[in-house]
């Protein structure tokens, strides 16, 4: 390839004569120059080439180094700035999230030991009556997890809203019919609770009194806590008895309604053996734990819990009835 | 060895210095440097082959920079300035790559 196209002399004509310009490009890589300059040295009587230790030669390397290094540090794509806080953001959130989990099992930790030492203490107190009426009260604070037989009442978009697509992500904007809504929910937990539920989860979370089931965008967000679907609600109470209220109940034949009119898909089963898990978050913000001995009688301290405007379902038929200001609150 | 020194004195001042380049310099960067390279290639070549002239490296170089500089150029006032440089990369590239099989023909006879 490196000396054939100085033999040719430029009157042969190439039989591919129509493609000089790739020929040319593809076999004298060589700048001819180099060839041209040491043909005119020979004849000059001088060496064909020169040193390459010149100033020139030098300078030139010098720049090109240049070049170089000045074109890779130019051009190399730089972090930007939305990349930069975006990693930030994201680090954050896992951070904040193991955090979170970490604070939950802690919390779930500390308030059993709460309870034993509760129990001591009452025991230690000689009365049996307070405790067993503690029992109860936590009971309806849903402080504590239960189990027992009850309904389990599964609740999912309409198969038509392109759900089964994208379990568990909700679209970003805009009503789509065919979604269950937070107002459903709240209408068949209602529904529940007037049937004689007993204690209620959604997907797991525990409805206390004072939790809400609310639409934040498009995701239904019970205590704070976003849900995915199917939401699957979890009554405990008497089976047969719940279902006999709550199906010609407004909540049952609402219910039959979304099936009807907008496919929402539900279903309605019982079970002999179901938990339901505590309200971790079970707090008092307004009420003041009673000075003195725990045993004196709860009377009207200010229970004004949660803002209630915006907990539409906070109408909980609470097993336990009357207002319970809950002594055992207090030693958080 | 001298040639090579200057190579890396310049990479090192490059690299240490970090000057700043004009936006406006920056689309004939990647072309300017292939342009190098071809150049550098070429007089490598030259060496071995035993027909190395200094001007001409020098005047190589230049050409082939300020050529394929302004072929961008014109590409962009054009509104084919990515067609014009794959060109040029292309043929560049396709000069780089015959230089450095000559190189390793010489150096390795292989």
């Amino acid at each position: 390839m490196d000396e054939r196209p100085n033999d040719r002399t430029p009157e042969e004509r190439r039989p591919d004569a129509s493609m000089t310009l790739l020929t040319s490009m593809l076999e004298r890589p060589l700048d001819p120059s180099y060839q041209a300059a040491a043909d005119r040295r020979r004849v000059a009587g001088e060496a064909p080439a020169t040193s390459t230790r010149t100033v020139l030669v030098f300078v030139m390397m010098l720049l090109t180094g240049l070049l170089f290094a000045i074109g890779a540090q130019a051009l190399r794509p730089k972090p930007t700035a939305a990349a930069t806080v975006r990693d930030e953001l994201v680090s954050r959130i896992e951070t904040l999230q193991s955090h979170s989990s970490a604070q939950e099992a802690k919390l779930a930790a500390v308030s059993k030991q709460v309870r034993d030492l509760e129990d001591l203490s009452l025991q230690q107190s000689g009365s049996d009556d307070l405790t067993s009426q503690i029992k109860q009260l936590e009971v309806g604070a849903a402080a504590v997890p239960l189990r027992g037989q009850g309904l389990t009442l599964t609740i999912d978009d309409a198969a038509s809203a392109d759900a089964d697509a994208n379990a568990g992500n909700r679209p970003s904007g805009g009503f789509q019919e065919g979604r269950v809504t937070s107002g459903d929910l709240q209408i068949v937990v209602n529904g529940l609770w007037g049937a004689g539920a007993e204690a209620i989860a959604i997907n797991g979370h525990r409805l206390s009194s004072t939790a809400a089931i609310r639409f934040a965008g498009q995701a239904i967000i019970v205590d704070f806590r976003p849900l995915s679907r199917p939401y699957v609600i979890t009554a405990l109470g008497d089976p047969q008895g719940m279902q006999q209220i709550f199906e010609p109940s407004f909540a049952g034949v609402y219910l039959d309604q979304l099936r009807q009119e907008y496919q929402i898909r539900s279903s309605l089963a019982t079970s002999e053996d179901l938990t339901v898990p505590g309200d971790t978050s079970a707090r008092l913000d307004h009420a003041k734990p009673l000075s003195g001995a725990v045993g004196s009688a709860p009377s009207s301290t200010s229970t004004q819990t949660g803002s209630g405007s915006d907990s539409p379902t906070s109408v909980p038929s609470s097993p336990t009835s009357g207002p319970t200001p809950n002594p055992q609150e207090t030693t958080q | 060895m001298i040639p090579v020194l200057g190579l890396l004195a310049g990479l090192a001042i490059g690299l240490v210095i970090d000057p700043s380049v004009p936006v406006w310099l920056q689309p004939y960067l990647p072309i300017a440097v292939i342009a190098a390279l071809d150049a550098v290639f070429g007089a490598v070549r030259a060496v071995l082959d035993g027909i190395f002239n200094d001007k001409v490296f020098v005047v190589s170089f230049l050409s082939n920079v300020i050529v394929a500089a302004f072929i961008v150029f014109l590409g962009d006032q054009l509104g084919v300035g990515a067609q014009l440089s794959t060109g040029v990369v292309v043929v560049l590239g396709v000069r780089i790559f015959s230089n450095v099989a000559s190189i390793r023909r010489h150096l390795f006879k292989a």
